[in-house]
């Protein structure tokens, strides 16, 4: 028996009868899963992980709005109740129910600029008048810790998709914590939306999109240098519009997304923090 | 067989069942129109002290150490209907004889309840689970139980063919108080003064026979009784032998549950109501598990004391300047489910009443539950994730006291072609896990989704050939800019509506509206390229970012 194993033996018996397992390494179990709605990032991540705080992150038009319908509907197809924390009241009803979307299992929680309670900063008699951006980031911390303590739901979506990135890191670490502590022992999703990754190593999920190309039916710039951005659908070839302009009935098709997985602790090993996989929301 | 619960001293009791802690203490009530105030009921503690039934207030003032409360009929109400509740809940045969005495018919009920001795000890429980001390006696016949539970304290079983030898030594006051109780409530004062008057004839009249007790009066000749005092005394001599049958006058059972507090000082603020509430909602609470029941509506009814500085009439009124008006002040709430939580109440008044509070100190209060049968959940192994009922309601009220009120609920799409028409409503878990859930297919689906700004931004477009080039929104530090040049265009999509409405100036949710839409992808300064929906408002001339795709 080699030298490290014989001392291994002997602390094992020696502590044996007060320290169970004292070195044994304990294998921690995958977190279940769930799908996004999106087969592209399902292969990609393995899915959102329950249990766990999971940050989509992504510039204006990047399509992570998208991936949180998608994700809600099918939590919703899974006959959850889910909730919506929306900092700056941009759910769109309608966009929703036509992703399939099950509006009577959505808690929508519509934060405002309405003055509450203390600031972030809690000095709310000295200081100057509240930014109406940190109301909201006050009240959507508020409403999240509640949801989290009272349990039950199957997704919480945290939507803080249009508050600019140099108040969104005004977010002090520990409330992430605290939410990834008090979602740990849960079965609920937990899923936070914003412009840039925030919530650093809380997040046991990080994904950053891209948008790579609009689509558009038609489409065709004028100028070929500006043809970054765009990606022609049909096939044919129409004659070129005088004044780069989409015709009427060329309408929005669709995104080319990219996503890159920037964290991920439920698919090991991460080999480097890029792993680029595109989808495209193209229906067909 | 037959049971009586008796309720000694019951205006006190009623009291005493909203304030325990008085249980202990000397305790008289008060009643009868300033100047004249007598004590008209007083518990033991009281007694013993020397106090009696009839002194004036003034009388028993001098007495240091009871306290001394006003008669509440809304306390001895809610009392009453405790006690009726109780007694359905153990029997269906119920006779509401006055408000401190009821009579049950117990038969058939051994094989659910045992023997009488276990029933009379089980209906003095529930007695004093209803907030009450009483007597409980049960007997071959209705009188005979009454008269036992009058006359003996506690629990009394009197079993058949006894009635004469254990009622025996009870005094004739016991049996003339209860004689020619009216089977209903309705009596006329002035009735009810001439039966007192003949009552205390006869009582006279025995007395100066020597006759002190049930025993001697049933040893009396019938026929000599009857021609002396007829019928009523043929009557009374039955009743002290025990040998009056008669038929109980059933009572339908109320749903009513309503608890009622008046408060010595007035209240200010919501810490110490919560005390007195909690007790009424237990109380509550109480009487709807006796019947099995549950709330779907709490009300609340706050009497507040309005106090009016009037500076103007100083000259009319005396040098007094407050006057009490008294005013209303209600609230009502719906709950998703039915419940029969006394803290899950108590928690939605309190966060009810801070989001909505009362403004003026508070007298008196009244607390309603509209009953509804018990809602029944059969769980799941494999059922879905979902919130509890009670634990969703209280997170959702606390949840609106942070947004504000109509900002957390369901959404629902508006069947109209509006923009962005939508309504919040009430959230409520869905009981069904098997309800019905939409299907779409991938075909189905759509390819984008919308980020509305709300509300819709304005913005200063420079147009070319009626298209927009260039778009600048006002600056706002706490919005993302939307500012830059228009890469491509796709419109306008005319659209309008409403047009027999009245245009609001506040904001575009109501009335016409009629505007053209446009797609554009925006340079947007550093961000890169965003696909915006904007759109002109054709009565204003103005322009607006609805959306952004994303």
């Amino acid at each position: 028996m080699s030298q490290p194993a014989t001392v291994r033996a002997r602390i094992e018996s020696s502590l044996g009868e007060r320290l169970s397992s004292t070195l044994q390494l304990r294998e921690r179990l995958a977190p279940q899963t769930v799908t996004t709605g999106v087969a592209a990032l399902d292969a990609l991540t393995g899915g959102l992980p329950r249990g766990a705080l999971s940050e989509i992150a992504g510039p204006a038009s990047s399509g992570r709005t998208g991936v949180m319908l998608s994700a809600l509907a099918e939590a919703t197809r899974r006959l959850e109740i889910c909730a919506l924390v929306d900092a700056s009241d941009s759910f769109d009803p309608a966009s929703a129910e036509a992703a399939g979307m099950d509006l009577g299992r959505v808690l929508w929680i519509r934060c405002s600029e309405h003055e509450q309670q203390l600031p972030l900063d809690g000095f709310a008699h000295n200081a100057r008048p509240q930014r109406k951006a940190f109301r909201r980031l006050d009240q959507v911390l508020k409403v999240t810790d509640l949801l989290l303590q009272s349990g039950g739901f199957g997704m919480i979506v945290v939507d803080m998709g249009d508050i600019p990135g140099e108040i969104a890191r005004r977010v002090p670490l520990t409330s992430w914590f605290r939410f990834r502590r008090a979602v740990e022992q849960t079965a609920t999703v937990l899923m936070l939306l914003e412009q840039e990754a925030c919530a650093k190593t809380c997040a046991s999920l990080v994904l950053q999109l891209h948008r790579q190309a609009i689509c558009a039916h038609d489409a065709v710039p004028k100028k070929p240098d500006e043809t970054a951005g765009w990606k022609i659908i049909s096939g044919s070839l129409p004659a070129i519009p005088a004044n780069n302009v989409v015709r009427h009935a060329a309408l929005l098709h669709g995104m080319q997304v990219q996503a890159e997985v920037v964290r991920s602790w439920t698919r090991k090993p991460v080999q480097s923090v890029f792993e680029l996989r595109k989808y495209s929301t193209l229906s067909s | 067989m037959f049971a009586c619960i008796y309720i000694p001293d019951f205006p006190v009791e009623a009291i005493v069942r909203a304030q325990p802690l008085l249980r202990e203490r000397a305790v008289a009530v008060l009643d009868g129109k300033p100047p004249v105030v007598r004590v008209i009921a007083l518990n033991e503690c009281a007694r013993q002290m020397g106090m009696e039934a009839g002194m004036t207030k003034l009388q028993a003032g001098v007495f240091a150490g009871p306290t001394l409360r006003p008669r509440s009929p809304e306390q001895e109400k809610a009392a009453h209907a405790a006690l009726l509740d109780m007694a359905f809940g153990f029997s269906p045969r119920v006779e509401d004889t006055a408000d401190d005495r009821l009579l049950l018919d117990l038969s058939g009920m051994e094989r659910l309840h045992g023997s009488a001795a276990n029933m009379a000890r089980e209906l003095a429980t529930r007695v004093r689970s209803a907030g009450l001390e009483g007597n409980v006696a049960i007997a071959g016949n209705p009188d005979s139980a009454m008269h036992a539970a009058c006359g003996f304290p506690g629990v009394t079983v009197i079993p058949g063919g006894e009635e004469a030898r254990r009622l025996g030594v009870l005094p004739l006051n016991v049996l003339l108080d209860s004689f020619d109780m009216p089977r209903t409530k309705k009596a006329k004062s002035a009735t009810a003064r001439e039966r007192e008057k003949l009552r205390e004839q006869m009582l006279d009249t025995l007395e100066r026979w020597g006759v002190r007790d049930f025993r001697l009066l049933a040893l009396l000749p019938e026929h000599a009784l009857a021609s002396r005092l007829g019928e009523a005394g043929a009557r009374l001599q039955r009743l002290a032998r025990g040998d009056e049958l008669r038929t109980l006058t059933l009572c339908e059972p109320e749903l009513r549950f309503e608890e009622a507090l008046e408060l010595e000082w007035t209240v200010e603020s919501i810490e110490p109501l919560s005390f007195v509430l909690n007790r009424l909602l237990e109380q509550l609470c109480a009487r709807l598990e006796s019947r099995a029941l549950a709330a779907h509506e709490l009300q609340l009814r706050l009497q507040l004391e309005k106090r009016v500085a009037d500076e103007e009439t100083t000259t009319s009124l005396p040098l007094s300047d407050t006057v009490a008006n008294e005013a209303i002040f209600e609230r009502r709430l719906r709950l998703p489910v039915p419940m029969r939580d006394a803290k899950v109440f108590l928690k939605l008044l309190q966060l009810d009443l801070a989001a909505h509070p009362p403004g003026a100190p508070i007298l008196k209060l009244w607390v309603a539950a509209q009953p509804a049968p018990p809602r029944t959940a059969q769980r799941g192994l494999f059922l879905p994730l979902t919130p509890e009922a009670e634990k969703l309601e209280i997170t959702l009220a606390r949840i609106i006291s942070i947004v504000g009120e109509h900002r957390a609920g369901m959404a629902r799409v508006l069947d109209t072609h509006r923009p962005d028409a939508f309504a919040v409503e009430r959230f409520q878990a869905a009981e069904d896990p098997n309800g019905p859930c939409p299907t779409f297919s991938g075909k189905e689906r759509c390819a984008y989704a919308l980020r509305i700004f709300r509300p819709a931004r304005q913005l200063r477009v420079r147009t070319a050939g009626g298209r927009p080039m260039a778009i600048q929104s006002r600056t706002d530090s706490d919005q993302l800019p939307l500012q830059g040049k228009v890469l491509w265009s796709a419109g306008p999509w005319h659209c309008s509506g409403e047009w027999w409405g009245e245009r609001s100036q506040a904001d575009n949710e109501h009335g016409p509206w009629d505007r053209e839409e446009w797609d554009i992808a925006l340079q947007n300064g550093e961000s890169g390229i965003g696909l915006y929906r904007i759109y002109r408002d054709n009565g204003s001339g103005q322009w607006f970012a609805h959306a952004s795709y994303d």
